[in-house]
């Protein structure tokens, strides 16, 4: 695996071209460039804002701040993962006719993805200071450690499914429909305190259970991202009063944030492997 | 004595052939059975070295082993049996403007090109002037490389590959595509690479290029030697095998 690393590190100057073109190709003839892809998520934000005010009654303020503090991350997971299963069979021309280290394909993509996510949050500090007209916080300057874990994340599944879709082309699907049910699993459109609420006062749930499977949400590194992208950046939120019960904000457990680093690496360095393993028989799939 | 460029010893390279494509989980979950796959021979048992400045053609009908043998010496392919050591930096001019982007600039698509054949940007940022002095688009390197034309787009892909400076350079069937002034630059750069004391590795259907420019032949049959020599002989011995017409 160093002697691929060090491969790569060659090549480095390849991985910047493809981030630029990637980049430059996206944003190409359109006007407003990197804006549109920033209407899609402020869209989807404001109808998910009305839909928990309005419908689902829940009372915290500033409710688009929270959301798109953990939205913002969660389009650089999906956006990481969709463009990457794609990246090395897009390039399946190329991939038969010149040598260089595959991996360049689906690292290039997370890079321009990990970009864009930083450009996305500086639209949303922008927002924060005008808008709401939110202080920004000295924990703020963590955000770069959460970023470099998510990134580390990412690259992780990239490796798995960029090499899986190349074998077979189901791959791309299931992240697909993956994606969409992580989308509810992991604290996107809600904050995890009402996923810990709903969990406590299920009345179907046998009491037993109840503590594992909070464990077991905190486990997934999406949620201690999320978290910790919403704790780092916005105050808390004061406590209101839903279905009778009272919900406060709950510290973060930087305990679990530990835990998603740790996964994040292994998974990086498995994921790693497993495409090195297999990234040489890329030509010969007709 | 001096290390050959090129040593190949008993390199066979075999493909699994599938019929019917085997790649989705559903095909996986539902076939009881294997695909019917049988294993399709493109090298077989393949031996030689070349000489450091030597030139070597490689002639053959459609499907001999050619590419094949091409795309293992460019570290695409990697053998099934046998070895393969190239000594020095390898560039493949197999087919030009591989990863080229039909939206990018054709400046944008010299340094992604260069990038995708090993250089450095700063290597590329250097050789700059040379590029663009070989590839003759004079105004439209700030336009998108979707209006250009063909020999605009090979003439680019070429002035790239020929930048990468290797000790190693493998030829497919590239030069035969373009006009006749273009062949003719080709030629006379190849004839510099072969005054700097470059391998080469040439690969054509043009028997008349390929006596002109190489000193040996290697005439692949079926993924094997056939013979291995003074051009002529192989290019003759390859000439009498083909069946003639009327």
């Amino acid at each position: 695996m160093l002697s691929d690393l060090r491969e790569l590190y060659k090549y480095r100057d390849l991985v910047a071209q493809l981030v630029i073109r990637d980049l430059k190709v996206r944003y190409k003839n359109s006007v407003l460039g990197f804006f549109w892809s920033l209407i899609n998520p402020l869209v989807q934000v404001a109808i998910i804002t009305i839909v928990i005010k309005v419908l689902l009654l829940v009372r915290i303020p500033n409710y688009s701040a929270y959301l798109l503090a953990a939205f913002l991350p969660w389009m650089f997971f999906q956006m990481s993962l969709l463009d990457a299963s794609d990246s090395v069979l897009k390039h399946h021309d190329l991939l038969k006719k010149v040598y260089f280290p595959r991996e360049a394909l689906p690292v290039s993509l997370v890079i321009s993805n990990l970009i864009h996510l930083i450009l996305a949050f500086i639209v949303f500090f922008i927002y924060l200071v005008t808008i709401p007209r939110a202080p920004i916080y000295s924990t703020a300057l963590l955000l770069p450690v959460l970023m470099a874990i998510q990134f580390i994340f990412n690259l992780g599944v990239a490796f798995f499914i960029s090499c899986l879709n190349v074998f077979y082309e189901d791959t791309k699907f299931i992240v697909a429909v993956g994606l969409n049910a992580l989308f509810y699993a992991s604290p996107v459109m809600y904050v995890s305190e009402l996923a810990h609420n709903a969990l406590m006062h299920s009345h179907r749930l046998p009491a037993a259970f109840k503590e594992p499977l909070w464990v077991l949400y905190q486990i997934n590194p999406l949620n201690a991202l999320l978290m910790g992208y919403r704790k780092i950046l916005l105050s808390p939120f004061p406590e209101f009063t839903l279905r009778g019960a009272k919900l406060s904000d709950m510290p973060m457990n930087w305990g679990y944030l530990g835990i998603a680093a740790l996964i994040s690496i292994l998974l990086a360095i498995v994921g790693y492997r497993f495409f090195n393993k297999r990234k040489w028989g890329f030509a010969e799939m007709l | 004595m001096t290390k050959a460029a090129v040593e190949l010893s008993s390199v066979t390279k075999s493909f699994k052939l599938c019929h019917g494509r085997n790649n989705s989980l559903k095909s996986l979950a539902l076939s009881f059975r294997r695909p019917r796959c049988e294993e399709l021979v493109a090298l077989d048992n393949v031996s030689f070295s070349i000489d450091p400045g030597q030139t070597t053609a490689v002639i053959g009908r459609n499907g001999s082993g050619k590419s094949t043998l091409l795309r293992l010496l460019g570290n695409v392919f990697k053998p099934t049996r046998g070895k393969i050591v190239v000594r020095g930096r390898v560039s493949a001019l197999l087919e030009l403007g591989a990863g080229l982007h039909p939206d990018l600039t054709g400046l944008e698509n010299i340094y992604l090109n260069g990038a995708i054949l090993g250089l450095r940007t700063r290597e590329i940022r250097r050789r700059l002037d040379d590029i663009l002095e070989f590839s003759e688009l004079g105004k439209f390197v700030d336009t998108p490389l979707r209006s250009y034309s063909n020999g605009m787009v090979m003439r680019l892909g070429f002035s790239v590959a020929v930048q990468v400076d290797p000790d190693v350079l493998l030829i497919d069937e590239v030069i035969a595509v373009g006009d006749e002034p273009f062949q003719e630059k080709c030629y006379e750069k190849i004839g510099e690479f072969q005054k700097a004391g470059k391998t080469i590795i040439f690969v054509s259907h043009d028997l008349q290029a390929v006596q002109k420019v190489a000193s040996r032949a290697i005439w692949l049959s079926g993924g094997r030697v056939m013979v291995d020599g003074m051009v002529e002989d192989a290019v003759w011995a390859y000439m009498a095998s083909i069946p003639r017409e009327g």
